[in-house]
């Protein structure tokens, strides 16, 4: 571990290149000869029965080659979590984002018009918007065949007895937080283009993120179009960022399919900014009810969390987020006695997806902030609560996680020195400081019965290897790590080492890029692949060079012998001495890694990660008492990650992570208001600009995890989940006024202030 | 989106001429606004009359006063020492409109001829007692900034006309202004207010303000205050201008009255935000609510006099002060 050429270094990205110059290849710029472009009709109501549709005009517009309605669809097919979702809806639109109707035209501008000439007539219905006034009795239904908005997925999680707790605890604190809808904001849209041979085989080309589960997604539709038994080939083009937001499949991707069927061509549909905002699946909106306890030493002896979350009108990975955010509840901090109980609520808004963080930053924004009033309460300095409470290594969390490396104490210890807590905690002047914690999934999570990744190595006659993985990169920079891993395992340049990682035709199969488990995976996949490689040259050199395998090594792409280091042979020659020999043979290496973690018991327990990553962040804040703005002065974020396989990406995760988290904590939200989204754009969303970073440090703690490659855990998602609480604590700690609704703007923060004064405003 | 045709005219009176002969024709400069319009299809021109080939429509001149060609981006007034230091304003807005993307084409006379409540320079035109200098078919004419909006995308320009340029006066070194824009973001922003203010003074010995370290510190504006106040700091002349506030950017007449002659203090300042926000009419929308708008009001009003002091007793060091104001 200590001669390490490759991994640990700063390697930068090596799409960099392709996208600083323009040359990289995006959905949008895909072309296929004879393409068509598919363009959406969307609801005008978000409740309202569909009275009349007639497509007659749109289909006489010149350049129109197809529109399709509901009834161009098989009629019981649904897609979704629930199958509550058919990609074209009849009879009843439950959200502005619900598709009507579809054209294939020559040109996106003739879509476009035909669209305008589709007319709908809708008899409007009252909806429901709000989750808890969803969930009252006689509100209107959102799907009627289900009898109760209330989604038929009760997430329960009880460790230990929560009542008995409270009646033992010396200190008790209860209160009520809240999280809005935020969004994704991929620079690049959502799109694809499907395309059909004669034979009915489908290739899609998509930016997905869950590449072979989409594959079974679109055999199951043309399954149900009455196509069985045909291939489906994923072709992903790079993509622009994805943030669990291309975590499942989507109506515009059917909607393509059958357009392409319709017309027997490629059929393009790429979302319009517009369109990215108001119909993708955003992070949804959540109100947490959650009271903590701890003993006169504050030794935390219970937590118990009640938890609504807005579905939206369909069903996507969004409402099984509670089972991430079980995992900060149950196993933030050693807390013996747990219960947790989560209801997710279908109304008339758009529906709710994954996203980074996968439920733990609403769950952690709760958790943190009100350890928080607890400290206070028990009068113990928040830290020093955190310190006593930490995680550690060895421990077995209420939920049955087995925590192996776990460098909580040493991020808290970094955010503490660094922040100077002890010289600016509690001084007034404005300023103040805050931490937050986190844990989070570091070594895969079992949500499926598998949580595998495929690698595949073949080695050329120049000694340069191809590495055909499963795992997608989406712009977190999985190629740069996969090739470095191979590398450093083969002794070769990093430039000899080709990932090919956007085709299921020839990448082995992968679960996708979700729960931070790329780097863990998919680097201990191509681990295991470069190790089997790296055998059968040490074989073939042996022979060649008349040496025992074990006696050698490979540097910079040459065979050498350790004891006697004038027997070396380059690469390429062993290689190509296999080949062109009489029974010759090639190099092929193959290796499937699934993590040896566990799915969730009916009780949802088990040991769901081999590892888990840890972190902690500190902020220092100044706050305009006279404007409520809030400016952040210091922020560090310190990471357990096992180890930096490469410390420049690294930062990078950290430095998006916290920039997304200060979004959510200090602007972002999209402003629903009776079911009509009215932010979708840039100007009004207010998603931080590169002027709003305030200084970052982001400090590096190696745990070194036995299981991770070269020791690494996953921090895909770390980054963003304690920055709104951290910030949260430090606005308290300034002003006193604690803001327990997201986002924290400065109309929130001046209002708190002037009830706190126990003034109003003149 | 439809096509258009596009002209590019080298001199005005083609422009104007252009304008007359083709209907349904639209100017564009910088095209950073009317680009976004044409997307979200509130306007669809069948003909677009370039005014960026113009030659003689760019121009900044510092002779006498202030003269600025309709044309001149953002980026080269932001850029001008001269209105660095005497229009201090002027150079606030451009220096936090959009982006430097944007401000490298976006122009002075399309800001102001959008028409838009929020518009930032609008409000240091104002308070810099700004006239326009229109040009069209039936010749030239001169109106003062604050008869030039007439409501939100209104303005006072009949058709074919075009704004040639900006006229200020010259201000000596006894003034000073600012303009506050009060975002949520650093950049990329509208403003929630916008907040000019120009303020000319007199010290009573003539002498050095002898409390100019204080700006400085991190003392409170009110401390400032009543340290200018004892040495007989007085208002000789005032203008205030608010954005986001009224359908257009606005002249708060009634305060700029109140303070223009009267000794500066603490308390005259908080009259002066108060009577400030009551000749407001602001809104609620989802970049506001109508009660934070008028507070911040009273609180921006205050800023930015304040600021336009230091400017005018500390002109080397107060181009970009780094305290809260």
């Amino acid at each position: 571990m200590n001669n390490l050429t490759i991994v640990g270094k700063k390697i930068p990205k090596r799409d960099a290149p392709l996208k600083a110059t323009g040359s990289a290849v995006y959905i949008q710029d895909l072309k296929i000869p004879g393409m068509l472009h598919g363009k959406i009709l969307y609801s005008k109501y978000p409740h309202a029965r569909i009275t009349g549709l007639d497509t007659s005009m749109a289909e006489k517009l010149p350049g129109v080659r197809a529109v399709v309605t509901a009834s161009d669809m098989p009629a019981n097919f649904r897609i979704g979590v629930m199958k509550d979702n058919p990609p074209l809806k009849t009879g009843k639109v439950l959200s502005i984002r619900d598709e009507i109707a579809a054209v294939a035209a020559i040109s996106p501008e003739i879509a476009e018009e035909a669209l305008s000439l589709i007319k709908v007539e809708y008899e409007e219905l009252p909806g429901t918007f709000d989750p808890l006034e969803a969930m009252k009795e006689g509100a209107p239904l959102i799907h009627e065949e289900a009898k109760s908005n209330i989604l038929k997925m009760p997430w329960k999680l009880v460790c230990g007895d929560v009542e008995a707790a409270k009646k033992e605890s010396a200190f008790i604190v209860e209160d009520t937080f809240s999280t809005p809808w935020v969004t994704h904001c991929c620079l690049g849209t959502s799109g694809c283009v499907a395309q059909l041979d004669a034979k009915n085989n489908l290739t899609l080309y998509s930016n997905t993120q869950i590449p072979s589960l989409a594959q079974n997604d679109y055999i199951e539709a043309l399954n149900a179009f009455g196509l069985k038994g045909k291939r489906v080939r994923i072709v992903q083009s790079v993509i622009g960022g994805a943030f669990g937001s291309k975590l499942d499949t989507y109506a515009y991707e059917y909607i393509a399919i059958l357009l392409a069927l319709k017309t027997r061509k490629p059929v393009k549909i790429v979302f319009s900014r517009e369109e990215e905002f108001f119909a993708t699946s955003p992070r949804q909106c959540t109100i947490t009810k959650i009271s903590h306890g701890c003993d006169k030493e504050g030794r935390l002896t219970f937590r118990e969390m009640e938890m609504v979350l807005d579905n939206g009108a369909y069903t996507s990975w969004g409402a099984t987020t509670p089972s991430v955010m079980m995992l900060p509840i149950s196993s933030l901090y050693k807390v013996p006695n747990v219960k947790y109980v989560a209801k997710c609520v279908y109304t008339n808004n758009t529906y709710s997806q994954a996203m980074r963080g996968y439920g733990n930053p609403q769950a952690t924004f709760a958790i943190e902030s009100s350890l928080d009033q607890l400290a206070e309460k028990a009068g113990i300095d928040p830290y020093e609560l955190r310190l006593k409470n930490a995680n550690e290594p060895g421990e077995i969390t209420p939920q049955r996680f087995k925590i192996t490396s776990c460098g909580m104490k040493e991020c808290i210890d970094e955010v503490v020195k660094r922040l100077d807590w002890k010289g600016k905690k509690g001084k007034g002047g404005n300023r103040g400081v805050g931490m937050a914690s986190l844990i989070h999934v570091g070594g895969g999570a079992r949500v499926y019965k598998s949580d595998g990744c495929g690698t595949i190595i073949k080695m050329d006659d120049f000694g340069k290897v191809d590495v055909f993985t499963g795992a997608s990169d989406i712009g977190q920079g999985s190629e740069t790590i996969i090739a470095q891993i191979v590398a450093e395992v083969l002794g070769i340049p990093i430039d000899d080492v080709n990932v090919i990682n956007n085709d299921t035709d020839i990448c082995p199969w992968d679960v996708g890029v979700h729960a931070s488990r790329t780097t863990f995976v998919a680097g201990n996949a191509a681990l295991g692949a470069a190790k089997k490689i790296k055998a059968q040259i040490l074989e073939i050199a042996a022979k060649l060079l008349e040496e025992e395998p074990a006696s050698l090594d490979i540097k910079n792409g040459v065979v050498f012998s350790v004891k006697n280091s004038e027997k070396t042979i380059p690469l390429g020659k062993a290689l190509r001495k296999l080949h062109y020999t009489l029974g010759g043979n090639m190099l092929m290496a193959e290796y499937f890694y699934d993590p040896a973690n566990e799915n969730f018991d009916k009780e949802f327990k088990g040991n769901l990660s081999v590892s888990y990553a840890y972190g902690a962040h500190g902020v220092e804040v100044e706050v305009d008492r006279e404007t409520g703005k809030v400016k952040i002065l210091n922020y560090i974020a310190a990471h357990d990650v096992g180890k930096a396989i490469n410390p420049m990406l690294l930062e990078g995760q950290i430095y998006g992570g916290g920039l997304m988290g200060l979004g959510y904590a200090l602007g972002e939200k999209m402003i629903y208001e009776k079911g009509y989204l009215k932010n979708g754009n840039f100007l009004d969303y207010k998603m931080p600009t590169v002027k709003d970073i305030p200084p970052v440090q982001a400090v590096i703690v190696e745990t070194d995890e036995k299981d991770g490659p070269f020791g690494a855990k996953g921090i895909g998602e770390p980054g963003l989940v304690p920055t709104a609480p951290a910030i949260a604590n430090a606005i308290y700690d300034a002003v006193g006024v604690r803001i327990k609704d997201l986002p924290i703007t400065p109309e929130k923060v001046l209002a708190a202030l002037r009830e706190k004064e126990g003034q109003t405003h003149k | 989106m439809r096509g258009y045709e596009y002209f590019k005219p080298k001199t005005i009176e083609e422009a104007i001429k252009l304008m007359g002969s083709i209907e349904g024709a639209q100017y564009i400069a910088g095209g950073t606004d009317v680009m976004v319009m044409l997307r979200q299809k509130k306007i669809a021109p069948r003909c677009m009359i370039s005014l960026r080939n113009i030659s003689d429509l760019s121009y900044i001149d510092t002779n006498d006063g202030l003269r600025i060609g309709s044309a001149a981006t953002h980026s080269a007034i932001e850029e001008n020492e001269y209105i660095k230091r005497r229009y201090c304003a002027l150079n606030d807005a451009t220096t936090h409109l959009g982006s430097r993307q944007i401000r490298n084409v976006a122009t002075i006379g399309g800001n102001i001829c959008n028409a838009a409540p929020s518009a930032d320079t609008a409000c240091p035109l104002l308070v810099l007692d700004a006239r326009a200098i229109i040009v069209g078919p039936k010749g030239s004419r001169e109106l003062a900034l604050d008869d030039f909006f007439l409501g939100p995308g209104k303005t006072a320009l009949e058709k074919g006309e075009i704004v040639k340029e900006f006229v200020m006066p010259r201000f000596d070194e006894s003034t000073g202004s600012a303009y506050i824009k009060h975002t949520r973001r650093q950049a990329m922003d509208l403003p929630i207010l916008g907040i000019a203010a120009r303020i000319t003074i007199s010290v009573k010995s003539g002498s050095e303000v002898r409390c100019k370290d204080m700006f400085c510190t991190i003392d409170s504006i009110s401390n400032i205050l009543s340290r200018l106040k004892e040495e007989g700091m007085r208002c000789v002349d005032a203008r205030i201008a608010m954005g986001v506030v009224a359908p257009r950017p606005i002249r708060a007449k009634k305060a700029e009255a109140a303070l223009t002659g009267k000794i500066i203090s603490p308390e005259l300042f908080e009259e002066i935000g108060d009577i400030a926000a009551g000749e407001a009419q602001p809104r609620d929308s989802i970049r506001g609510e109508a009660w934070y708008r008028r507070e911040m009001i009273r609180v921006l009003v205050k800023r930015a006099l304040i600021k336009s002091i230091d400017r005018v007793i500390r002109p080397d060091e107060a181009i970009y002060p780094e305290r809260l104001w």
